[in-house]
């Protein structure tokens, strides 16, 4: 069992995806996608390189045409936390970190506000994920671990009902790794948040995760974590005859 | 009109202007400069990070046709403005529909159109050339201070007014989409609008700018400020004014120039910004300590 697991006794779910279909051109890359995140719990995506993970991601955020369903059961005002595995933007262009965060919180036009008091009220919100030191630093020049920090950092604020986390596939060192995991930790706690993650160190997101959902252009796996510690098991999901230890970093 | 003229023709009779600008032409590219400036400045701040420099371009060549189709249609020889914002504006948003839709690359569409308006604009040309005049053609590819009259100045303080409004209205959208299209989408924008949106006012203006420093020279006036603002900037905010301020600079000066010495004056406006950008490239070798 995970350290972090928490047992919902309540069938209360915020997300539900059902019968899912996504069409590029003539290739199906997603079909009949099932599945149902709980209120409250870290709920895994994982599949092998070319799943559909991100497309499933971006279907839900709602950036993709799709057949099927996905439905929303929100309390509040139905803020959704997004974490993008990575930005593709010049790493030329001057945009701070206190930029990029207020951005997103006015509309008044950047360049033409010179009020210094929003400086606190970024800080404060860089604070949240350790990153309040990185305020004026250039995006482009952050390292992958602080970039993925500022990124949380914007996604939990104002705190969302349900975060939506897709995992870079390289670019984090262990240290980084280490920091941003713990981080997603405290502020699950904090806010009881509902998180689904697309992982791609398999090992790692078990350890963090209540739930797990493996797709490969369908869903191949639905249930606990505990289910999948067995490398044959996973072996047999990824279509491997080796590797699966690797893909459990020899944890298993 | 008059008035505006009158006021500015005063200062150069009184010296605090170059005595150049006692010429009514000079005062209309004058106040052009001023107008076209500071927006090009500012737009091209987010074409740049937007990546949509030769997008601009292919605006530009898009103009060739877009006279061509003016004057086939009956308009008059120095107003085919229903052809030029028309076509233009044609071309610029069949593209962002291609690109949002056929999964092509920004580069391939952009290489594809480049090349078709600059063949239709010449084909149609040579068709109505017996109709019309050489030097317009030239007008609208290198700009043409001489033939730019109170119609052109008014149709681009409208364009530029309107464009200006909208710009400031919808930057910080506009920008934060073209960061991450899906991370604007989460936080409750609309990127494929916005993308609209913004490649239309940008269509406006390089369009109403045309006369001024014509086709094949506007994608510099939008490109060249904001890639030397971001040699010299540290922010976001520094990097509009900057841009704004180099476009200005470039605008206005250029067209002194071109007032002294018998060159179009988007030629001369492309120098000085130039020299504008290797200068801040110099400043940042020297000032500018890597981070």
């Amino acid at each position: 069992m995970s350290p972090n697991s928490k047992e919902g006794p309540g069938p209360d779910w915020v997300l539900e995806v059902s019968g899912l279909g996504v069409t590029l051109g003539r290739n199906k890359i997603l079909e009949n996608v099932n599945l149902t995140v709980r209120r409250g719990h870290i709920h895994a995506l994982i599949g092998p390189n070319g799943a559909g993970k991100t497309t499933l991601m971006r279907s839900i955020l709602g950036g993709m045409p799709h057949t099927g369903t996905i439905r929303f059961k929100f309390y509040g005002d139905g803020t959704i936390g997004y974490v993008p595995q990575f930005l593709d933007f010049d790493r030329a262009v001057p945009i701070t970190v206190f930029d990029f965060i207020r951005l997103m919180l006015q509309d008044f036009p950047l360049f033409l506000s010179f009020k210094r008091g929003k400086r606190e009220m970024i800080r404060k919100i860089l604070e949240v994920t350790e990153c309040d030191h990185l305020m004026d630093r250039m995006m482009g020049g952050l390292s992958g671990g602080e970039f993925r920090r500022v990124l949380l950092a914007q996604a939990v604020h104002p705190v969302p009902e349900i975060l939506l986390l897709d995992e870079p596939a390289s670019n984090m060192d262990e240290v980084g790794t280490n920091q941003f995991e713990r981080l997603l930790l405290e502020l699950r706690k904090k806010h009881d948040l509902s998180i689904l993650m697309v992982g791609h160190d398999i090992r790692r997101i078990l350890a963090l995760c209540d739930h797990v959902t493996a797709i490969n252009r369908t869903v191949i796996f639905d249930g606990k974590p505990d289910e999948l510690r067995d490398p044959g098991k996973v072996a047999e999901l990824f279509g491997l005859t080796t590797g699966a230890d690797d893909l459990l970093g020899g944890a298993a | 009109m008059e008035w505006i003229y009158d006021i500015i023709r005063g200062w150069a009779e009184s010296g605090l202007l170059p005595s150049i600008f006692q010429h009514t032409f000079m005062i209309r590219g004058l106040l052009a400069a001023l107008l076209i400036g500071p927006l090009l400045g500012a737009i091209g701040t987010v074409v740049v990070t937007k990546k949509l420099s030769f997008f601009t371009q292919t605006i530009g060549n898009a103009a060739m046709s877009g006279v061509a189709i003016g004057l086939l249609f009956g308009e008059p020889v120095d107003g085919t403005y229903a052809g030029l914002y028309g076509f233009c504006l044609i071309v610029a948003l069949v593209m962002t529909f291609i690109k949002n839709r056929a999964r092509l690359s920004n580069d391939t569409i952009i290489g594809v159109v480049l090349a078709q308006v600059l063949g239709i604009g010449i084909v149609l040309m040579i068709l109505v050339t017996s109709q019309f005049n050489i030097h317009q053609v030239e007008a609208i590819l290198f700009g043409s201070l001489i033939t730019l009259n109170d119609t052109d100045l008014i149709s681009l303080a409208a364009a530029a007014l309107g464009a200006g409004i909208l710009f400031m209205l919808t930057y910080n959208r506009v920008m934060l989409s073209s960061f991450n299209p899906v991370l604007s989408k989460a936080r409750g924008l609309n990127p494929v609008f916005l993308e609209y949106l913004f490649v239309t006012l940008m269509t406006v203006v390089v369009v109403a700018s045309l006369k001024l420093i014509g086709a094949l020279l506007v994608l510099v006036l939008i490109v060249v400020p904001a890639a030397g603002a971001q040699n010299v900037v540290t922010n976001l905010r520094q990097f509009v004014w900057v841009s704004m301020f180099f476009a200005t600079i470039s605008t206005t000066v250029g067209l002194l120039l071109s007032g002294l010495v018998p060159v179009p004056s988007g030629a001369v406006i492309v120098l000085v910004s130039s020299v504008l950008f290797y200068g801040s490239l110099l400043f940042k070798a020297v000032f500018v300590r890597r981070e």
